[in-house]
């Protein structure tokens, strides 16, 4: 599902979104840098309430293509720097983590289906 | 509650003395080192010659209910007869022999002026029932056994106790009845993560045994586990205490360094000293004080950087918001 | 939907029964800060956390949680079994991720 189809289903606020038919596989939930490192899924979404440059350091390494920042988080500005640089998508969410997993799932689970 | 290698926290000097403290485990240990063996043991000894029968000594245990007999001749020990000794020498026929021929000589002996924390460890290494004790001079003035133990610390925790009640009446102005009082500090070590956040949990569950509010359990509980991680992750190790009267309940960190530069940022959102594997293992968010005062009914923060911190967490048990 | 229920639907393995395996659920949160945890005012939670440490059960217990389920079958230190039994803090553990365990339990809550 691309990231433009996703957001319009979930209504994320697109932060910063270098390119809208970027690929979404799935979705990994996760505050754990160090646990992203270990499980993060290639091509899923990560969803998180950390707004740092390491979280956008991470998404490189695992091959994740954007980040919803929960619980309407700031995002500083170098985060939105680095994250332009490695091309990843910054999205935002009032919802916290289990609510906007739960968006997602239904989201992606549609996409499948359709 | 040392992590190993870690100093114990120093406290800033006005923190309140050893012994206002209550049934604080740091009471039972301060007592025990402020207590000698010659405070604890039994001075008037019943005792016998060498020259004594062992017969002798079986019936002065029983008349007397001890468990040795003590060997001496004008303060001069000698040994100690003990229970297994008599029965050795039942079963060997020796009973009418001397004491002198059948104590036990080789022997454990304590000092009078020892600490009393000595005394326990020997107890413990030893596993004899009783040590014979002998003064500088190495006259024998006493015997101690754990028995003597256990009642003189009976004696002087209730003594403790009583003096912490009366305290606590003058203290509030009002009758013991009807104003709780309840007092506990738990001293906190840097980077102790083993135990961060144990004392919280202590105070929550006494909170939930008292029956108050649970909203009220809630806010306090919080306000001492964010003060708690605090002492634990930036300061140089300090003491958490908490007490109740009056309807209100005041949490307090205080700690001896290293003080915040800027107060008014160290209580903004989001703002954290906390390095990298501090924040790996889930703690330095930066949302500590912040919280602690969004739950607290009164909140007060003195900091000097290169001296201690002192903060101060009120909560209204009645009358306050639920 | 209790902490016995919750525990199947996410194919988890209970620990520590403590006092909250047959209490209802209320609300769930997951998150791995506990800072975050300690701003809620929510009774009868249900954490959902990939941290494993001791400090997850003393969080949960200040904030009166009905139980912590730790994802991504991350085996636990011992010393977490020995807290939670101290709390009697229900405990469980589950191989699905962060992700796949609020989807799953939403779905047994809300069955379409």
């Amino acid at each position: 599902m691309t990231l433009g189809t996703l957001i319009g289903a979930c209504g994320w606020e697109a932060v910063q979104v270098p390119d809208l038919n970027a690929e979404a596989t799935g979705a990994y939930t996760s505050d754990l840098l160090s646990d992203v490192m270990a499980h993060g899924p290639e091509g899923a979404v990560l969803i998180t309430v950390q707004n740092h440059t390491n979280t956008v350091a991470v998404c490189t390494l695992v091959g994740a293509p954007a980040i919803l920042v929960v619980r309407n988080s700031e995002i500083p500005d170098d985060m939105r720097e680095a994250a332009a640089r490695e091309g990843i998508a910054l999205l935002r969410t009032k919802d916290d983590q289990f609510n906007a997993s739960l968006k997602m799932g239904r989201a992606l689970a549609a996409g499948k289906q359709g | 509650m040392n992590a190993p290698g870690s100093q114990p926290p120093v406290v800033p000097d006005d923190r309140p003395e050893l012994g206002e403290t209550g049934n604080d485990p740091l009471v039972l240990l301060e007592l025990i080192q402020r207590l000698k063996v010659r405070d604890v043991m039994t001075p008037d000894l019943v005792t016998l010659p060498r020259a004594a029968s062992m017969q002798q000594a079986q019936e002065l245990m029983r008349q007397k209910k001890i468990s040795g007999v003590p060997v001496e001749e004008n303060g001069r020990f000698f040994g100690l007869v003990s229970i297994d000794d008599i029965i050795r020498a039942l079963v060997a026929g020796t009973i009418h022999e001397s004491c002198g021929r059948h104590m036990t000589t080789k022997l454990v002996v304590l000092e009078d002026d020892m600490p009393l924390s000595f005394a326990l460890r020997y107890f413990d290494r030893y596993h004899y029932g009783r040590f014979p004790v002998l003064n500088r001079d190495r006259r024998l003035v006493g015997i101690i056994c754990q028995r003597d133990i256990n009642r003189a610390l009976l004696v002087e925790l209730t003594r403790e106790l009583q003096r912490l009640e009366s305290a606590s009446v003058q203290r509030g102005g009002e009758g013991a009845a009807g104003s709780l009082y309840l007092l506990r500090e738990f001293p906190i070590c840097k980077y102790d993560f083993e135990n961060a956040g144990k004392a919280a949990n202590q105070i929550k569950q006494v909170l939930q045994e008292k029956q108050f509010a649970s909203k009220v359990i809630r806010r306090i509980a919080v306000a001492a586990y964010e003060l708690e991680i605090n002492l634990c992750v930036h300061s140089d190790g300090g003491v958490l205490s908490w007490q109740v009267s009056s309807g209100r309940a005041e949490v307090i960190a205080r700690d001896a360094g290293p003080g915040i530069e800027d107060v008014e940022w160290a209580c903004r959102d989001g703002t954290s000293t906390a390095n990298e594997w501090i924040r790996s293992l889930g703690f330095g968010a930066g949302m500590g004080l912040v919280n602690v005062r969004r739950v607290s009914d009164e909140f007060e923060i003195a900091s000097k950087k290169g001296s201690g911190t002192t903060v101060k967490a009120v909560i209204y048990i009645e009358g306050g918001a639920a | 939907m209790t902490m016995s229920e919750v525990a199947e639907v996410l194919q988890a393995e209970v620990l520590v029964k403590g006092d909250g395996l047959l209490r209802r659920v209320g609300h769930v949160m997951a998150s791995d800060l506990m800072s975050d945890v300690l701003l809620v005012d929510e009774e009868d939670m249900l954490l959902l956390t990939s941290l494993a440490s001791d400090q997850v059960l003393r969080t949960a217990q200040i904030v009166g949680a009905v139980g912590v389920v730790v994802v991504n079958g991350k085996p636990l230190p011992s010393s977490m079994v020995n807290v939670a039994n101290d709390l009697h803090m229900t405990l469980a553990t589950s191989r699905l991720s962060k992700y796949d365990a609020c989807v799953a339990v939403h779905a047994a809550r809300h069955p379409l």
